[in-house]
């Protein structure tokens, strides 16, 4: 395990929220591009997981038949 | 003995592989959660259909 060896060069104090602070971060990142550009987030959010899809459908209609 | 050496951070290099082993197996534990969130997420949501 070489990596191990690290922390005797970088302080835990910094190096440990630096790695938790990229998690979250990359995290954060990912869930809120999915919640802006797709419609099941928002619906299953709002709680109509089952409904998603059909509510979805029909608001799209109208934009593929102009 | 090497473990006892100390570096620039003022941890040993045994109390560094304490500390490696732990944030290791707290980041294994944080996966399996998020893989069975995903899993949890592919099923219940039109993901990737």
């Amino acid at each position: 395990m070489i990596y191990a060896k690290m922390w005797t060069v970088v302080k835990p104090s910094v190096g440990i929220p630096v790695f938790i602070a990229a998690v979250a971060i990359a995290s954060f990142s990912v869930h809120l591009a999915l919640t802006l550009n797709t419609t099941w987030v928002k619906g299953f959010l709002n709680g109509g997981a089952g409904k998603v899809v059909a509510v979805a459908a029909p608001a799209a209609e109208p934009a593929v038949k102009k | 003995m090497s473990s006892d050496k100390v570096g620039p951070s003022g941890l040993t290099e045994a109390e560094s592989e304490e500390i490696h082993r732990n944030l290791i197996q707290g980041t294994q534990i944080f996966g399996m959660i998020a893989a069975f969130a995903h899993l949890l997420a592919y099923i219940y949501s039109p993901w990737l259909k």
